[in-house]
């Protein structure tokens, strides 16, 4: 409810008013120029879950992310922002490895899970998958029953020991996703025939049921109306009690109102990294402030 | 599903492998024939008896053509080649040689009987006469020029008057076999050629350039007179009944079998019944052959017994089952011949 | 000024809306004129081919009192009584002022040669009716069926029928004692085939078709959908996967008698396999429908929405099982259509047939992939080609018989799909 209580706050600043602009007039000494592409703002934290460090992302020729280096703390939400075609969803999707499904993408540099190299030669992606899981910006559910879409990590997991165990991961997943009470007297209908935010939300109950330390979110509002938006947005807030997530989001609102932490991309660069309410009120770069201001983007 | 898939592919290789080893173990139970589409009807009709008649297997009968038949006949001497092979002409040298080659050493010859090839058209119009130089004439692609001189042009001819006065004045419209068939071949060599050597200065050619003789009376006009009809003999019959004014080439059977539609041509003043055939009147008929491997005589169970039955008399004879489906028998005297030859398995040889 | 200008920018439009539903109005016209057309065309093709066949479901038959003569089985074996004698005798006593050798010859051409074999198989199965009299349903010769169902004119000349005036007379007389009719043809159901009409059968034919069927549907779905699999899913995009697919798609258009040819000489002379056996031609359809599967499967596979991919290996699921419990159930409708499609083409097949021996003159019907067999459209193309009038209406009988087994594959193909579609 804190992230919820910063958004009237932050509001104000995301829509550039007379004020805000007599003010940056007045900081221009200070912010760094749109040349230099080095990271500004402090990507790195104390207590870090996931660590990337030099990160440069390839599709053949195309250079698409360049020695991007950043920590994803314990328990927060880190928001990646930036104008499309930045790298944000690419970098989000060298987290987990989903990148390997495409062939001509080659990731370079050190990604860490609690200290473990995810890219080394030892590591089996199919149990990184399940450690780090993952939203997309459309919800898919699989054309099947809304329990057996949520049954189906357990299962391949071979995480629940009996049914009973199953029925009780597949209802409390729903539970945390919020949609139990809307979906508990139909688990046998197919999860296509939801609705966008329910489906939405099926995905993410989807993705918890097992147990991942990490969920990564590409866009997970964007093909949702603002009502389900909403929802979706205040459960990222319940979740963030036992998960650690990282969205990325073209919705600058959404950023600011459930992040601790923003991450400004630009054209395969990490511009800057800071607490999601020093880099919407303060920005240090030139460039993050463009964007926020809504210069570009 | 993937790997269900592979169990299987493998599993089906195994089963393929034994089942051609055993196969090839234990031989064939039942006898191979193969060969010409103008014996088929005969010989299915003498396997059939056979297979209901014996405790033997009913012989297997592939309709390959004659060609087709040599060559798989003339492969081998192994079990797993053809034990009998069916021809609507004689084996060629080329085709005995190959035999001899690949050790298919020992083939007894049996001709079966004759078969006609007549024109025929439907019985709305009148029966026509032709002579063979009629038919050369119309259905040639080059014909020597109608001014007199001694030299070839493009057929000109458009009605059947134009060619001989005495015939009817309708456009020259013949469907007939493709020049793949046995059925072709045989017209073209004994009713074109016989017309195209009653003139004279053609006839001479022969001693001077036989290969351009063969193609001087051997072609067929390509104009649209002559219309290729597919192999279905069938099909022309029907043709014919739709179109009056056609005339159609193929197997005695086919007439004998549609008497009530259509009628055949005289041709060279004999018509083409069963009698005139038979006694060797009729000019447009060929000899019908098989041709036995003598080494699988005692090995493939019912050989001997098989032959005996296709030569016997109830099958080739003058009554016999074979003339009810069209074969026109051989006289009596080379009928007892060629069931001696099949009786002794008189080996043929054939020089150059 | 502005709202006449209006006007006429919206009168403009309205001339040319006026245009555009003409045009769509046309197209619409001739769309439905192209499906009347292949109606119609479709229609003539089936109404024609049944008014020719539906007639060689019926088969004229003589009842005949045939007394098994206790005299006549005086031998060792039952095979060599001689039971033409037993149909000779009954229809002699139906007309006993038949005299002269030439007018008895004539007679007992009514009767089927095969009514001889219908007893001794009555005897064989069932010794006990030696020395009885029994009343038996006997086919009669094909020329009296074609006269009874109106093939053979009474108008024309005696010379010119099948039949004489004595013969149509007699038939005549056994019509009015109720002796001869057109009964059910099971023997076409129930038969092989046989050189004469009214004994031949398409049982011989559709059973081979269907070993064969089996045995190509058995390899080439697992090994088409195996292919489709690897090379949509798991091969690395590079020249080689490109030249196999070019190749693949090349095969699909090569005619089908060089699978023929292949077969000839990959099974039949490298392995050694039997000639003729529906396990050969299975393995030579199976070559030809492979690449029609293949395609058909890869476009299937490319049809299901990356996002249902991304959802399975996002919830950590391997490549293997994104594959199986997602990407193929969605990919198997399609599939099943590209494998039916294959199959019909199989089912149709001739010419591959040719060179390993499968169109041949086959009575017995096939007890197994390695007995020599033919299939559905050799025969019509074998009895399409025999002199014989009756059979003119069993090739069209037999059309009916492939259109049937062409109608119930479809439909079991759409029954799957409907089936395999419903679990969502």
């Amino acid at each position: 409810m804190e992230t919820m209580g910063a958004v009237a706050d932050i509001g104000d600043l995301v829509f550039p008013g007379v004020e805000t602009m007599v003010r940056e007039e007045s900081r221009q000494e200070e912010k760094v120029e749109r040349e230099d592409r080095s990271t500004v703002g402090r990507p790195f934290v104390d207590d870090a879950r996931m660590t990337c460090r030099d990160v440069n992302v390839y599709y053949g020729e195309k250079h698409a992310i360049r020695n991007v280096s950043i920590d994803v703390g314990r328990n927060e939400v880190l928001a990646m922002i930036g104008p499309s075609g930045c790298g944000k969803s690419t970098f989000l999707r060298c987290l987990n490895r989903m990148n390997d499904t495409v062939d001509s993408c080659r990731v370079f540099g050190d990604i860490q899970l609690d200290s473990l190299n995810i890219y080394d030669k030892s590591v089996d992606v199919v149990p990184l998958r399940a450690q780090v899981g993952m939203v997309f910006q459309k919800p898919n559910p699989f054309p099947k029953s809304i329990y057996d879409n949520v049954a189906y990590g357990p299962k391949i997991h071979g995480l629940a020991s009996s049914r009973t165990d199953l029925d009780g991961m597949v209802e409390s997943s729903l539970k945390k996703a919020g949609l139990w009470k809307e979906v508990s007297d139909r688990l046998d209908q197919p999860g296509t025939g939801l609705s966008g935010g329910q489906q939405q939300r099926l995905c993410i109950a989807r993705a918890i049921a097992v147990r991942p330390e990490v969920i990564l979110m590409d866009e997970p509002c964007s093909a949702l109306d603002p009502i389900a938006t909403a929802t979706v947005e205040g459960l990222i807030a319940e979740l963030q009690e036992q998960f650690t997530i990282v969205i990325v989001t073209h919705n600058m609102q959404q950023a600011a109102r459930v992040s601790q932490r923003t991450a400004y991309f630009h054209l395969g660069d990490l511009i800057e990294v800071g607490s999601t309410d020093r880099v919407f009120t303060n920005p240090r770069h030139r460039l993050t402030e463009d964007y926020i201001t809504g210069r570009f983007g | 599903m993937l790997k269900k898939g592979l169990v299987f592919v493998a599993a089906a290789s195994i089963a393929v492998s034994a089942v051609s080893s055993a196969y090839a173990a234990s031989g064939r139970d039942y006898i191979s024939v193969v060969g010409s589409s103008t014996v088929y009807p005969f010989a299915t009709t003498v396997a059939e008896q056979f297979g209901k008649t014996t405790k033997f297997k009913t012989p297997k009968i592939e309709s390959t053509g004659s060609g087709g038949g040599m060559k798989l006949f003339c492969t081998g001497s192994g079990i797993d080649t053809p034990d009998i092979t069916n021809a609507s002409r004689r084996i060629k040298y080329s085709e005995y040689e190959k035999c001899q080659n690949n050790g298919v050493k020992k083939i007894t010859e049996v001709k079966i009987g004759y078969d006609g090839i007549v024109m025929a058209n439907s019985k709305e119009e009148a029966q026509v006469t032709f002579t063979k130089k009629d038919i050369f004439l119309a259905l040639a692609k080059d014909v020597p020029d109608p001014k007199g001189s001694e030299k070839l042009v493009a057929n000109p001819y458009k009605t059947w008057k134009e060619v001989n006065p005495s015939l009817p004045d309708t456009k020259i419209e013949v469907l007939g076999p493709p020049p793949t068939s046995g059925t072709r071949d045989a017209f073209v060599e004994l009713a074109m050629e016989g017309g195209c050597k009653q003139i004279g200065w053609i006839k001479a050619l022969k001693k001077k350039d036989k290969k351009y003789f063969k193609s001087v009376c051997h072609t067929v006009r390509e104009d649209g007179a002559y219309i290729e009809a597919g192999e279905n003999d069938n099909l022309i019959v029907q043709k014919l009944t739709a179109n009056p004014k056609a005339f159609g080439i193929f197997g005695f059977s086919f007439l004998d079998q549609n008497g009530d539609k259509i009628q055949g041509s005289i041709v060279g003043g004999v018509s083409p019944t069963f009698e005139n055939i038979a006694a060797g009147k009729y000019p447009v008929s060929r000899p019908l052959y098989f041709y036995v491997k003598n080494s699988h005589v005692g090995v493939v169970p019912g050989m001997a017994e098989f032959l005996n039955e296709f030569t016997s008399e109830k099958a080739w004879g003058e009554d016999g089952y074979l003339s009810d489906k069209g074969l026109i028998p051989m006289p009596e005297a080379e009928r007892k011949q060629f069931a001696a030859d099949v009786k002794g398995l008189k080996a043929l040889v054939l020089t150059k | 000024m502005q709202s006449r200008k209006k006007e006429t920018s919206m009168d403009k439009m309205n001339i040319g809306l006026a245009k555009r539903y003409r045009k769509e109005r046309r197209f619409r016209l001739f769309g439905l004129a192209a499906v009347f057309a292949s109606i119609t065309f479709l229609g003539i093709l089936f109404v024609s081919i049944a008014a020719n066949g539906w007639t060689a479901f019926q088969q004229t038959e003589i009842l005949l009192d045939v007394h098994f003569d206790t005299a006549e089985f005086d031998v060792d074996n039952l095979y060599s009584v001689n039971y033409g004698a037993l149909v000779k005798n009954s229809m002699r006593s139906l007309f006993p002022e038949v005299k002269g050798r030439s007018d008895k010859r004539d007679l007992y051409r009514l009767m089927s040669s095969g009514a001889v074999y219908i007893l001794q198989d009555m005897v064989m199965k069932d010794s006990g009716i030696i020395g009885s009299t029994q009343q038996i349903w006997l086919p009669a010769d094909d020329e009296v069926d074609m006269l009874m169902k109106g093939h053979i004119s009474r108008d024309v000349t005696e010379g010119d029928r099948r039949l004489n005036d004595k013969q149509i007379s007699w038939v005549d007389t056994l019509v009015a004692e109720k002796r001869l009719e057109k009964k059910f043809n099971t023997t076409f159901f129930t038969a092989g085939d046989s050189r004469e009409p009214e004994l031949a059968g398409i049982r011989g034919a559709a059973v081979g078709s269907l070993f064969t069927l089996a045995v190509t549907l058995l390899l080439s779905f697992p090994i088409g959908v195996a292919t489709a699999v690897y090379l949509e899913e798991f091969a690395p995009r590079n020249k080689w996967t490109d030249l196999v697919e070019v190749n693949i798609n090349n095969l699909a258009a090569v005619p089908s008698i060089v699978f023929g040819l292949l077969g000839l000489a990959v099974f039949l002379n490298i392995f050694g396999m039997p000639r003729s056996a529906p396990l050969v031609g299975g393995l030579v359809l199976t070559l030809m429908t492979l690449p029609t599967i293949i395609i058909a499967s890869r476009a299937a596979l490319k049809s299901v929405p990356p996002s249902i991919r991304e959802a399975a290996l996002g919830v950590g699921a391997s490549k293997m099982q994104a594959i199986t419990h997602h990407i193929l159930p969605l990919a198997l409708p399609g599939m099943l259509t590209g494998t039916i499609i294959g199959m019909a083409q199989a089912l149709g097949e001739t010419a591959p047939l040719l060179m390993i021996g499968m169109v041949a003159f086959i009575v017995d019907v096939p007890g197994s992939v390695t007995d020599p067999s033919t299939v559905l459209p050799v025969q019509i193309y074998l009895w399409a080609d025999s002199p014989e009038r009756a059979f003119v209406e069993r090739t069209s009988a037999a059309i009916m018989v492939l259109l049937a087994f062409l109608i119930s594959m479809n439909a079991i193909a759409v029954f799957l799909r409907r089936k395999f579609e419903r679990r969502w």
